[in-house]
């Protein structure tokens, strides 16, 4: 089984919490590429069983411009073989809490096996810290319920 | 020992034999010409657009909906209401000056137009309040209720812990006294507008004075930037003058957040104790949530325990409110995929 981590990150947040969730997939024996999204390509898609995603939102809750051919990725390529978690932080001060992971969530609903999305505000705390590890037991789960 | 108890010399505007790129944010070399293609941190570039793309003017807002509701209001709520518009423009009166003085000490001019650009909005933000002021009340009534704002001793209070830290950088601007006046200008920006932010967002639930509100959501998107940008400059302080990130400068942040923390408790009981509707225990938690906020912006850890905000309807207005059209990804694209939740079979953590 393998894993990737396909992040953005502006303020340090997202990467933060995608190094704990990378952390946590290796603790668990999952062999896991941590990818920053000016190095991903499409057909790295097809090269794991789970691929989760990491972003901070943008304006009124958007995808940040450099995730859009993320997003276009799964809808063009065939992704339905994998398992899917999302990821994100955000400020509650600004309308749509983490929109974009809401967003990326609908989607990869539909062209992915979605298990588990996960919204952060700002810095991890210990509770979000806590809810990494679950994150990463739902994505693992997920594999062997599609096995 | 080097210096961050000597003044800062005030730089001057050209300094042709220095790089356009500054090499420092205070005590660097810089020749003053600004290239923002060629810049220390180039996430600033990201800010300043975004401070742009922010741009509103209160001229926009139409306050006949308010005018109308005005006398509806009950005397307590106009009294709150004429009380906390003074008392934030005081506020906001204290930090354009002060950003354009600090500019003159920042070699950084990438900053130093960030700063410009704040010092503009917290300008706009001052009249702003004005406007609202000379919609609602005559001319004598909003003079005296700025010589209420002054007076008032809870006000002078709170205001003092920001008053003596600018005083102070004014008095002698070293190294150390710029980064106790960005802790206060965190202060200033990000926890002391939030009793009066929750006073007009609490009208809003009840649909009263929503003009007013929009107008306060605007300056609230503004000051979280602001504030975003406060912390981003304290954090390149301390890392590019390890000398100024120390145990005690450390201290000295949690102990003055956590000052200007009960300093905004205490106005909150005042000013807020006759509003129905506004819990005050509650704000309490508010504020602390607000806070810790605030320590992991600036890189450090939660100073108070760690909970959920406790009153999720201080938040910015979203478009869809203020009616405004997007155009954006999702836009052109339109929303192709229903939303769905963990009742669809996955878990939302």
């Amino acid at each position: 089984m393998k894993a990737a981590i396909i992040y953005t990150s502006i303020t340090g947040n997202t990467s933060l919490l995608a190094e704990v969730i990378h952390d946590n997939m290796e603790a668990k024996g999952i062999e896991t590429d941590l990818i920053p999204v000016d190095e991903f390509q499409n057909h790295d898609l097809y090269d794991y069983d789970i691929v989760t995603v990491g972003t901070y939102s943008w304006d009124n809750g958007e995808i940040p411009l450099e995730m859009e051919d993320v997003y276009e990725a799964f809808e063009t390529e065939n992704v339905k073989h994998l398992s899917t978690g999302v990821f994100g932080t955000g400020d509650s001060f600004y309308p749509y809490f983490c929109g974009a992971v809401d967003l990326f969530r609908d989607m990869l609903f539909v062209h992915t096996n979605l298990a588990v999305t996960l919204k952060v505000e700002l810095t991890p705390q210990d509770e979000d810290i806590a809810k990494c590890e679950k994150f990463c037991d739902r994505l693992i789960h997920q594999v062997a319920v599609m096995s | 020992m080097s210096g961050i108890n000597q003044p800062l010399s005030k730089i001057k505007l050209l300094n042709p034999t220095y790089p356009n790129k500054a090499t420092g944010l205070i005590n660097g070399q810089s020749s003053g010409l600004l290239n923002w293609n060629d810049i220390a941190y180039p996430q600033m570039y990201d800010l300043y657009q975004t401070l742009l793309a922010n741009f509103w003017k209160a001229q926009e807002i139409n306050m006949q909906d308010d005018i109308k509701q005005w006398d509806d209001l009950t005397e307590t709520e106009k009294d709150v209401f004429l009380r906390i518009n003074t008392q934030l423009a005081s506020l906001d009166s204290l930090q354009t000056p002060t950003l354009t003085h600090v500019m003159d000490y920042v070699t950084d001019s990438s900053f130093k137009a960030i700063f410009a650009v704040i010092a503009q909005q917290e300008a706009v933000h001052n009249e702003s309040y004005s406007y609202i002021l000379s919609s609602l009340v005559p001319l004598r009534e909003q003079n005296e209720r700025f010589d209420q704002a002054k007076d008032d001793p809870i006000v002078r209070k709170r205001n003092q812990l920001i008053l003596d830290s600018y005083e102070a950088f004014r008095e002698n601007p070293t190294p150390q006294r710029l980064f106790e006046l960005a802790i206060n200008s965190i202060n200033l920006e990000g926890i002391y507008f939030y009793a009066g932010f929750a006073f007009f967002y609490h009208l809003a639930r009840q649909q009263k004075m929503v003009k007013t509100s929009t107008m306060i959501s605007y300056i609230q998107r503004d000051e979280m930037q602001h504030a975003y940008f406060v912390s981003q400059f304290v954090r390149i302080l301390l890392t590019e003058n390890p000398e100024l990130n120390t145990e005690e400068n450390i201290q000295y942040a949690y102990k003055t957040i956590d000052h200007a923390v009960q300093l905004e408790k205490e106005w909150a009981d005042y000013i807020l104790k006759d509003i129905d509707g506004i819990d005050l225990e509650e704000f309490h938690g508010y504020v602390e949530y607000l806070a810790n906020k605030r320590f992991r912006q600036i890189g450090m850890d939660n100073y108070y325990p760690e909970r959920e905000n406790p009153m999720a309807w201080i938040h910015v207005f979203s478009d869809e409110m203020m009616n405004e059209t997007k155009s954006d990804f999702f836009e052109q694209k339109s929303r192709t995929y229903t939303k769905v939740s963990s009742s669809n079979g996955f878990d939302e953590l």
